[in-house]
């Protein structure tokens, strides 16, 4: 009230209207975390063998590659879009580096290949969407077809095996027991924080994400935003698949997964990344990522069956997405 | 006027932090009109949103018709034969009119959509608002203008006992205001009880027999309009501030030529367009809805594509030939929605006046915005342009429109734009706030600025302008010097020379 009374007179009704909303907004910022902590200390007690360094190394590697996706796909979803060839964009890098390897190319030049590999099928994607004005989903879902069936078709269905030792080694290489991927993925979700946070291209994501005709009219130039976010959501898809070829120390059309869309959504979404737009950020994600790979870690641990925690981990993502929708009310 | 149709008593309604109505008394009478005045925050949406059951007030009585009513929802309100008209038209577009205004009370036969008598009974409703479009255009080809008439005749379609209009005119042409007008006084003549929310008081004078006046969540003032005067009720809207003349000082003249476009054209739209426009001038660009004063402005900075044209600025002396993408270099644009145009309503009030010039904010090869930057230049247009806030991170939803404005003008001045547009700059806002505006295009042009302001409003664009475009069917038909009167300008837009 004693705002309100500063202020003019003009604002008071608005004035009535924030107070509601951040309280509300409180609870609905915290409820997801209370559920995280809820869902861990579960899976802690229930689970053998669950706080073991042996284990948290395990899921810490396990999640590197889906958390470096669910930073690409931040991006997409803060502009307001969506991704959903991300798992087959890192397939067809994957399969393309390697190949190149065993061809016998360079392993170094072989990471940079994949890495292009992904940036360009990004690109394409952000191409489609931002210039063309095509709608996301269609688009990056047929893109996901011909990135796997290319894969696919480029691989002959079989996996490329027997990969360069210098690649293997180099992404499997641990500081005493911490593979340095894990390590890279933490330092490159903290620099894309502060990037999106408080570079101007930062700001300019968020402006897309938040009102796009307002950004554009504000000189933000939107389209060259937009094909951005997919270009560089494809740069992660580029960079995964050399972390996953590298564990895998093979790769094959079937590193897209079935599921693995599901996986990079909802780790984002359980990050406090919003599938409406404008909101959430690369951190968050990555520890959804990592909360993702714990729930399938533990389910496996508990023996439960991976169907079972298909559905469990759908719930989860609808649980998620309704606490979104009540935020943006 | 006889019976009392509508009686509320004591409504009080507070949201967390804010009483925005303070226990507020209505009566109403069956057969009048009755304007609900105040301005923006005043408490007049929240106590009609608690008449059309929109929201539940915290405690007080309805009576209609001297019958207590419960109103919880719109449907309530529907059944009680209290229609409300919204200012904001909630339309789906693929649809068409009939379908649009009978969207939640189908007719059926057989469980199936009677559209014969969908359509009947909605071209009647229309026809009663002197339109003849078919039923069955879809509402994605009317006008703004028109699709308010549709919500104005679902309003009339559940023949209602109490009709509620919110800023009905704010998109409607001077003839279709004139047939709304109609409308009402057919309506006053059924014994039908008319409450009209605007902040068009010249509408007040025309329209409506009593008034209330609200401010701060209470009444005010009122009484018959007869009895009111516009400085009266002007008073009352803003209390006791000094009310400064409402026709405010206007720019000097001229200096040198800073905008020239020459045949510019975008098909169907707009038509070989050529005019000059000068630093220290603000140059009224006065048309009709619909003549293409928007798609103008649009067009000239690039938003919209155009066909043909030359659009030059003057660039360090020289007159430059520059292309449509790269004019917002020198022209600032305020849009004539600023809530889906101009602002990012959930960010802070900081980040939405930095939005223009992030790229000045950035230390060399450093792609971080410099925060300290970023918090001396919003501290500086919120102190130069009174922007009243609670603070540089303060939402700026959460503030009244004029200050809201006043965000977007300031984001604009940073990067000193030679060329100010301004479409509808005052819409919307309470006097109070038109009038700070008002001020703030003087203050620009006499600083040197060539500003092009559009309104539909004649009393503001005649406050400000001192030279006038008029625009028709999408080509110039016409200028006017700024000495026009109002007769001159009214006839020059409908096309008479």
């Amino acid at each position: 009230m004693s705002t309100a009374q500063k202020s003019d007179t003009h604002s008071i009704a608005e004035g009535g209207r924030r107070g509601r909303v951040i309280t509300r907004d409180r609870i609905l910022a915290i409820l997801p975390i209370a559920i995280l902590l809820v869902v861990l200390v579960i899976l802690g007690i229930s689970t053998p063998n669950f706080m073991t360094t042996r284990n948290i190394v395990n899921v810490l590697e396990q999640s590197s590659a889906l958390a470096l996706l669910a930073v690409g796909m931040t991006a997409v979803l803060v502009g307001g879009g969506i991704d959903l060839s991300l798992p087959a964009n890192l397939a067809l890098a994957g399969v393309v580096g390697a190949l190149f390897m065993r061809g016998g190319g360079n392993p170094f030049v072989a990471a940079l290949i994949m890495i292009a590999s992904g940036t360009l099928v990004g690109a394409v994607n952000g191409y489609s969407v931002a210039y063309f004005r095509m709608i996301p989903f269609v688009v990056t879902l047929a893109v996901q077809f011909i990135a796997v069936g290319a894969a696919t078709w480029l691989t002959e269905s079989v996996s490329i095996a027997n990969l360069p030792m210098s690649f293997v080694n180099t992404v499997q290489f641990r500081l005493s027991r911490m593979p340095v991927h894990v390590l890279m993925v933490a330092f490159l979700t903290l620099v894309f924080y502060v990037l999106f946070r408080y570079s101007f291209f930062g700001r300019w994501l968020y402006a897309v994400g938040i009102n796009a005709r307002a950004a554009r009219i504000s000189g933000v130039p939107a389209q060259r935003v937009i094909f951005g976010t997919y270009a560089f959501a494809g740069m992660t898809a580029g960079l995964a698949a050399v972390i996953t070829v590298g564990r895998l120390m093979s790769a094959s059309a079937l590193m897209a997964g079935e599921n693995a869309v599901l996986d990079v959504i909802s780790s984002a979404v359980v990050g406090g990344v919003s599938i409406y737009g404008g909101v959430g950020n690369p951190l968050g994600a990555a520890l959804g990522a990592l909360l993702i790979t714990l729930i399938s870690n533990s389910m496996n641990m508990l023996r439960v069956s991976y169907y079972l925690t298909l559905v469990l981990k759908g719930v989860f993502i609808i649980v998620f997405i309704w606490l979104n929708s009540l935020r943006r009310k | 006027m006889s019976a009392v149709g509508l009686r509320m008593v004591n409504i009080q309604k507070s949201f967390p932090g804010i009483q925005a109505l303070k226990g507020v008394d209505l009566e109403a009478y069956a057969g009048e009109a009755l304007a609900v005045i105040g301005a923006n925050g005043a408490g007049k949406s929240t106590l009609m949103n608690v008449l059309g059951g929109v929201l539940r007030p915290d405690s007080g009585e309805i009576y209609i018709h001297d019958e207590p009513a419960e109103i919880h929802s719109p449907l309530d309100a529907a059944r009680y034969g209290i229609a409300f008209v919204h200012q904001e038209m909630a339309m789906l577009p693929t649809l068409t009119i009939a379908e649009n205004m009978f969207i939640s009370t189908f007719p059926t036969q057989a469980g199936l959509i009677d559209y014969r008598t969908t359509n009947e009974q909605s071209a009647q409703a229309l026809a009663r608002l002197g339109c003849d479009f078919p039923p069955g255009t879809r509402v994605s080809h009317l006008s703004p203008g028109d699709r308010q008439i549709v919500e104005i005749a679902r309003g009339l379609l559940i023949h209602p006992k109490i009709i509620i209009f919110d800023e009905p005119t704010s998109s409607l042409t001077r003839r279709e205001k004139a047939r709304l007008f109609d409308v009402i006084a057919g309506l006053k003549t059924e014994g039908v009880t008319v409450i009209y929310i605007t902040h068009f008081l010249d509408e007040v004078f025309s329209v409506c027999e009593r008034a209330y006046v609200l401010r701060n969540g209470e009444t005010v003032g009122g009484g018959m309009i007869k009895d009111l005067t516009y400085q009266g009720i002007v008073q009352m809207m803003i209390g006791a501030k000094e009310v400064t003349s409402y026709f405010g000082q206007k720019a000097d003249q001229a200096g040198e030529l800073a905008l020239k476009v020459e045949g510019l054209t975008r098909s169907g739209v707009l038509q070989d367009i050529g005019f000059e426009l000068h630093k220290g001038e603000v140059l009224g660009l006065w048309g009709l809805l619909g003549s293409g004063r928007t798609e103008l402005l649009r067009a000239i900075i690039g938003l919209d594509p155009i066909d043909n044209g030359k659009i030059m600025v003057r660039d360090h002396g020289n007159l430059k030939p520059i292309q449509p993408k790269d004019a917002m270099n020198w022209i600032g644009m305020l849009t004539e929605n600023r809530r889906d145009e101009g602002l990012l309503l959930p960010m802070s009030v900081k980040s939405n006046i930095s939005l223009a010039n992030l790229r000045g904010l950035v230390t060399n090869f450093w792609p971080l915005v410099n925060a300290g930057l970023e918090t001396t230049l919003a501290e500086k247009f919120v102190n130069r342009l009174a922007i009243k806030t609670s603070g540089l991170n303060q939402p700026v939803a959460t503030l009244s429109g004029g200050n809201q404005q006043k965000v977007v003008v300031g984001r604009w001045l940073e990067r000193n734009p030679t060329i100010f547009f301004m479409d509808e700059p005052m819409r919307g806002l309470d006097v109070g706030a038109k009038a700070e505006i008002r001020t703030i295009i003087t203050e620009l042009a006499q600083s040197g600025t060539a500003v092009l302001v559009v309104s539909s409003e004649i009393e503001e664009i005649m406050s400000v302008s001192n030279r006038y475009l008029v625009m028709h069917r999408g080509r110039i038909t016409g200028e006017l010097p700024g000495t026009a009167d109002k007769d001159e300008l009214v006839a020059a837009a409908a096309g008479n020379r």
